[in-house]
């Protein structure tokens, strides 16, 4: 992709030369692009095998629920799903009794950047040096070697966004990873997937920066800080595109000086970067929602919103998927008006994008039974959710907020092959991931140790 | 189809609310006047040797139970169960329920003190309108143990029982056990407190002998601090004795041994490596079933099945979440998934039950006949994510689980021609 837009800027510029040529022409120096996959994905899918699963219970993540049914595999991609598949030269699981649903995807985790075990040459995750870090990347501090990824996909985790804390107004970006077990973060890289910017507000950058006595001391010092840097990033923007208007019109343009928090930003504005905020009050998503219309971005997916039931057709209507926890409460004031109900009044907005996330090592390995107490709560005060409605919180949605749906978090035909096989009904207390798919290949195995991976730090430990 | 959703949940919502309403408030009047409760047709969890009892009959008399299947039941109220399961109320421990409103909201936290030393009396401190108290009763928990966090000394106070009736007489023992921390420290050795603890009890030991020998009374010229300490070489009181690498728990069983402390370990990543010697010492370890990962170099063999492995040792086993007191309603489902990594679903019951209540000396716990009427009729499998508390009763009175939570749910879920803060 890279190469080809290099090449048709080439081609362009040649094209704005020939029609020029009886103009005074400038000698052009070579373009200047920002590369901007600079640490591409050298990820590939573990050995895969051709599989069909049998007469199981399958959830499709996209709202339908298919008994005693069948899903073949071939080649990394989901080829069927139905009943009475016949097909040669293939491994058959028989999974009666057993559920079948996509890969867990969890859109909110710090693994990797907060590992196991927690010890400060570690602590990777929040650049609490100033406001605004967009320029960090959190896939640079990374550790593959974290213990907590083999605990989430034992429990079903095949795609995880890996973002920076919620110290700053904009923490950095996010990487959304593979969650197969490697050397090096781009091992684990989801080809593809675009990048996530962490912004946050509220609390914790108020606090951070008004115990310096600096701004943000307060959540207007907050909003002003977002201002200043889209502004800024809009000047950027600018810049870049009157260099390659100027450049493709035969000009001899001097480049803007690069700015990597800018970069950042500039991808926001430009469609390519997704925003994942970090906002739990209503009266803030709703401020940040015109901030972005202010300043002409997608103000993407809100985390750990608590409060978004208060909203929940605003949300809708503003199209912004909205990713939350089943319960956690009361440790701040801004998470204090907690009900349990929260994923599932907002899922019954129009035009919703309900997500279940963890921010948790422990949580993030049971994100299926996290599901399962929104679905039971809710249902116990007047709902009617189902099992095929609780599991698209933690696949499709998950999935569309990270922009990767057109690949996976749903069982359809064409999809890449991730998913996990139950030993029961994924929103039972008992249940556990039997077997773990990603891309076609087995990455966990609850009965075979041979798929059960081991962090380096743990080998050898007494 | 969502908008479909919304309505019906409208419709059902208002049914909902009446029923309840109707219920509550029948409660209430009974409740003024009833003396005697039967709950018929149960399934009884006793955690007691009577094991699990079907069709069963329970008697609460004012706050105790005072039969199980009578020949004769004359009563003022009868609930009909229909086989649903009736346990003990659950009972939670080491958190700072009652202690904390807002975590990070300094005025609201109760639990620590740099001042605060082993004569600590946290109980003073006990808030039972707290909004979080309401919200664990959601879990089925009728009795907690609070745990403070202590200050900068050796030792981090003593712990108290409370119920969560949310009564202002919710206290059931007041410095119940005394509690220390132990293991890594960012600054300086863990041999550090290992050593000061062993000092102190043999200092204080000596005084005491010192005293005997002299034909003295110890007691009227040992200071507060030192007291509580006679307490725990007495046996009088239990030591819970946070730690988790293998050789501090070791420590701990030797200090044990020496001074013939009443010892319980708490957190206690390590045990399963030396669970054998923790089971025939008798000593109870406090623990989660979830931290199956390694958070330190003190606890690197944290697994899902670690409570299975203590109990099948013969470890008298509570369950315990770390630190959380918004969330202990979730305490049950940390009991389902230890069941689901192994553990009996009965010892699972007994480690949110009987054990707590044994290891703190509480008359709750179990059902049998002289125990507090501390019980729950469960929807189905108290442990499952499905199920929900149907009635609760604490010291035999019935109790509510609507938080400040379904207020809230209800506002906005209800329709309104006003804003939002006309409905109430």
């Amino acid at each position: 992709m890279q190469s080809l837009s290099v090449r048709l800027s080439l081609i362009m510029a040649t094209m704005s030369l020939s029609l020029t040529a009886c103009l005074p022409s400038e000698k052009q120096d070579a373009i200047v692009n920002i590369n901007k996959n600079p640490f591409p994905s050298t990820y590939q899918a573990l050995p895969q095998q051709n599989t069909l699963f049998t007469n199981a219970t399958v959830l499709t993540g996209i709202g339908q629920r298919l008994d005693n049914a069948d899903v073949l595999i071939v080649d990394g991609k989901i080829t069927q799903v139905g009943i009475d598949i016949v097909a040669a030269d293939v491994v058959t699981i028989d999974a009666q009794g057993k559920w079948l649903t996509p890969g867990i995807i969890d859109v909110h985790s710090h693994l990797g950047v907060y590992p196991s075990p927690s010890v400060e040459s570690h602590s990777d995750g929040n650049e609490m040096t100033e406001p605004n870090t967009a320029e960090v990347w959190a896939e640079h501090s990374v550790w593959p070697q974290d213990p907590g990824f083999q605990a989430a996909r034992a429990g079903g985790i095949t795609t995880l966004q890996i973002l920076p804390g919620s110290a700053n107004l904009f923490g950095g970006r996010g990487v959304t990873l593979r969650n197969v077990p490697s050397e090096t973060m781009q091992g684990m890289k989801f080809i593809e997937a675009p990048y996530g910017l962490k912004m946050a507000c509220g609390e914790n950058p108020k606090r951070v920066y008004g115990g310096r006595k600096q701004q943000p001391s307060t959540r207007m010092g907050n909003v002003a800080g977002y201002r200043a840097a889209w502004a800024a990033a809009t000047e950027y923007k600018r810049a870049w595109d009157m260099y390659n208007s100027d450049y493709a019109a035969g000009k001899n343009p001097q480049p803007p000086t690069r700015d990597l928090e800018l970069d950042t930003l500039m991808g926001v504005l430009d469609g390519e970067i997704r925003i994942h905020n970090h906002c739990y009050k209503a009266e803030e998503m709703a401020v940040m929602m015109d901030l972005a219309k202010e300043f002409n971005y997608n103000s993407g997916t809100f985390h750990h919103g608590i409060e978004a039931y208060k909203i929940a057709d605003k949300l809708g209507e503003n199209g912004n998927c909205v990713a939350m926890w089943p319960d956690w409460w009361g440790f701040k004031m801004e998470a204090y008006d907690m009900v349990e109900e929260n994923v599932a009044i907002v899922d019954a907005a129009k035009n919703s994008c309900a997500i279940v996330h963890s921010d948790s090592n422990t949580t993030i390995q049971r994100l299926n039974q996290e599901a399962g107490k929104v679905m039971y709560r809710a249902n116990d005060n007047g709902f009617d959710l189902k099992p095929e409605d609780a599991i698209k919180w933690i696949t499709f949605n998950a999935a569309k907020s990270l922009g990767i749906s057109h690949k996976t978090g749903s069982l359809a035909q064409g999809k890449n092959a991730d998913l996990v096989l139950w030993n029961s009904n994924p929103f039972s207390v008992y249940a556990q991931a039997e077997q773990v798919f990603i891309d076609g290949a087995k990455v966990y195995d609850r009965h075979d140790e041979k798929y059960q991976a081991k962090s380096d730090f743990l080998l050898g430990q007494e | 189809m969502k908008f479909k959703q919304f309505t019906r949940l409208k419709q059902f919502k208002t049914v909902t609310f009446i029923f309840s309403a109707a219920l509550s408030s029948a409660f209430l009047t009974h409740a003024a006047q009833a003396k005697t409760i039967a709950i018929t047709n149960a399934t009884v969890y006793t955690v007691a040797s009577q094991g699990i009892l079907s069709h069963a009959t329970v008697i609460i008399e004012n706050d105790i139970i005072t039969a199980i299947n009578p020949e004769h039941v004359d009563v003022d109220e009868t609930i009909e169960a229909n086989g649903r399961i009736l346990t003990p109320g659950f009972i939670g421990s080491m958190n700072a329920l009652g202690l904390v409103e807002v975590g990070a909201v300094a005025r609201t936290r109760d639990g620590r003190d740099k001042k605060a030393n082993i004569t600590f009396d946290a109980s003073l401190a006990f808030n039972p309108k707290s909004t979080l108290i309401a919200y664990s009763r959601k879990g089925g928990i009728t009795d907690n143990i609070v745990a403070p966090s202590g200050g900068e000394g050796l030792f981090a106070g003593q712990t108290f029982a409370a119920n969560l009736s949310g009564n202002f007489n919710s206290i059931i023992t007041k410095q119940n056990a005394v509690l220390v921390y132990l293991g890594a420290e960012s600054k300086g050795s863990r041999a550090q407190k290992l050593q000061a603890l062993d000092h102190r009890f043999a200092d204080i030991q000596e005084k005491l002998d010192k005293k005997t020998d002299k034909d003295e009374k110890p007691a009227k010229t040992l200071k507060r601090d030192e007291k509580v300490i006679k307490t725990l070489l007495s046996g009088e009181k239990p030591l819970l004795a946070y730690a988790d690498r293998a050789t501090d728990l070791l420590a701990l069983l030797a200090l044990k041994q020496k001074y013939n402390l009443d010892l319980v370990l708490v957190s206690a990543s390590d045990a399963v490596l030396i669970a054998d010697k923790i089971a025939a010492e008798n000593v109870p370890v406090i623990i989660s079933s979830i931290d199956n990962l390694p958070s330190s170099f003190d606890s690197l063999h944290g697994d899902l099945s670690n409570m299975a492995t203590l109990t099948a040792a013969g470890v008298k086993v509570i369950l315990a979440p770390k630190g959380d007191s918004h969330n202990l309603n979730q305490l049950r489902f940390d009991a389902g998934i230890a069941v689901a990594n192994g553990l009996a679903k009965t010892d699972a019951l007994s480690a949110v039950t009987a054990n707590v209540a044994d290891v703190f000396k509480l008359n709750s716990g179990r059902i049998s006949v002289g125990k507090k009427a501390n019980l729950v009729l469960w929807s189905a499998d108290p442990f499952e994510l499905s199920s929900k508390v149907d009635l609760m009763w604490i010291n035999g009175k019935p109790v509510s689980t609507q938080s400040r939570q379904d207020a809230l749910r209800e506002r906005y879920t209800s329709q309104s021609d006003l804003p939002r803060a006309y409905s109430k």
